[in-house]
């Protein structure tokens, strides 16, 4: 099996300000922003990693 | 399922270029639907609210209580914080106004109302209706009810994190190096100075500035943008503008009230913005200034470019490609030389060390320029530093 990554939103508010930063990037269109939740489709990220850079807060992480 | 509504056109998200877009599809005779995902037009704010001024008139804005401080002038810092002021006298009316971001979007969205246009607020776009090929409109959520809403005509207005124009198969992706990440806090008990928007270049923002747009009354946006390429660790947003508050008293002893974030495109213009029965604008279309991280100017001025080809394509009955190209040349036509030049300069600049642009400041810094511009200023900076204009051979 190959040992693939999880991505995580800190998305309960207490990282997150819902800016809408990480939805604008995604290569893949696969972040959704709906006022104060956000969510991401796990199956159609690639973890690119794209979207923890483009977060100014770092509410997102990949391990 | 609600009953299927059939506006001429259709605008998804009700920031300025959206409304701006309804506006003038409205009053050149169209029906008009605006859509708006959230509770509240204009809230929450996402921008720095500073923005210029000239081009008011030419989209049919008249100044209101939206108006938060007029600025004399704006003042750019160098990594050793010389100063180099930019006041009207030789920019001309860009620099401008500091703004109530909610108040002008509700302003705007009111004058939309005034020419006759539909507002749904709560309502997100979650889908594109096709046919042959052709976009005829959008499949809405409205209330957490699903409705199909059909129109000749459907205009992607929903800013930087649109998903409609990628939906229609417009490229609207972004590399690393052609987006900012931005933050900003609302201070209160800081010592900016009304008369000024500053702007502070360098390693204390990598590839972008930090801004301070004053609001009055000790209030002022202290806000940070960095380019996405040259971020190294989570949260370098953050952790650049903190540090730079803590090492200027005037700011690290006033208080937080509020905090925003948001992407920002700084791109070259897109190579294409219409498709079958659709058009994007606006933040959406990447018309964001790469120089600046300025949208709403450009996005009212290609708004209403866009609301006025709407209402002729619905009222001709061909919202072909063909036919929208007459908005794509017209935007073009108005924005595309000074967003592909400013974008020139901003791929120059991420480069420059600290080093230089304490030189170019330093020597703008000492003199009077009668007009600014790119070779006045590389012409002032030859003067006092010649090895430094040798970078920008191409320029002058
Ligand atoms: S890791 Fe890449 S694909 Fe996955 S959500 Fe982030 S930007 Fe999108
Ligand atoms: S970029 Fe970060 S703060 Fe902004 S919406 Fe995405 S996860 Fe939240």
């Amino acid at each position: 099996m190959p040992n693939k990554k999880s991505l995580h939103i800190e998305s309960s508010g207490q990282l997150c300000i819902y800016c809408g930063a990480c939805v604008g990037i995604c290569p893949l269109n696969c972040i959704y922003l709906d006022e104060t939740r956000i969510t991401f489709d796990e199956s159609v990220c690639t973890r690119c990693e794209i979207c923890v850079k483009a977060c100014p807060v770092g509410a997102i992480e990949i391990g | 399922m609600a009953p299927t509504l059939r506006p001429d056109v259709l605008v998804i998200g009700a920031g300025p270029a959206g409304s701006m877009t309804a506006k003038w599809a409205a009053k050149r005779g169209a029906s008009v639907l605006l859509l708006e995902k959230r509770q509240e037009i204009g809230s929450p704010v996402r921008c720095g609210e500073g923005m210029s001024k000239e081009w008011l008139r030419e989209v049919g804005i008249t100044p209101g209580r939206w108006i938060n401080v007029e600025v004399e002038g704006a003042r750019i810092y160098s990594p050793s914080e010389k100063v180099f002021e930019i006041n009207e006298k030789h920019a001309g009316n860009e620099v401008g106004y500091v703004v109530e971001r909610d108040e002008f979007d509700k302003q705007l969205a009111i004058d939309a109302a005034n020419a006759g246009v539909e507002i749904r607020l709560k309502t997100a776009a979650i889908g594109l209706l096709r046919e042959g090929g052709r976009i005829v409109g959008a499949k809405v959520k409205q209330f957490g009810e699903t409705t199909e809403i059909r129109a000749p005509v459907t205009v992607a207005a929903d800013g930087f994190e649109s998903q409609v124009g990628r939906w229609a198969g417009i490229p609207t992706d972004l590399a690393l190096r052609d987006m900012d990440t931005c933050l900003q806090y609302r201070m209160t008990n800081v010592d900016s100075d009304v008369r000024y928007c500053d702007f502070f270049l360098g390693k204390v923002a990598p590839g972008g500035y930090v801004w301070v747009f004053p609001k009055g009354e000790g209030l002022a946006n202290v806000g940070i943008g960095v380019q996405v390429s040259q971020v190294k660790n989570l949260a370098d947003a953050k952790t650049y503008l903190d540090r730079w508050i803590e090492h200027h008293p005037g700011y690290a002893k006033g208080k937080k009230i509020d905090m925003v974030g948001g992407g920002v495109s700084i791109s070259p213009p897109l190579k294409q913005t219409v498709a079958d029965g659709i058009m994007l604008v606006g933040d959406a279309a990447r018309m964001i200034d790469p120089l600046t991280g300025g949208g709403i100017a450009n996005g009212c001025i290609a708004g209403k470019i866009c609301g006025e080809v709407a209402a002729e394509a619905a009222a001709l009955g061909d919202p072909s490609k063909a036919f929208l190209q007459k908005y794509e040349r017209g935007w073009r036509a108005r924005l595309e030389e000074k967003l592909y030049r400013n974008w020139l300069a901003k791929e120059k600049l991420v480069t420059l060390s600290d080093e230089t642009f304490d030189k170019i400041v330093d020597a703008l810094a000492g003199i009077r320029l009668e007009k600014l511009n790119v070779h006045n200023i590389l012409k002032a900076v030859q003067a006092k530093y010649p090895e430094v204009t040798q970078e920008f051979a191409a320029f002058l």
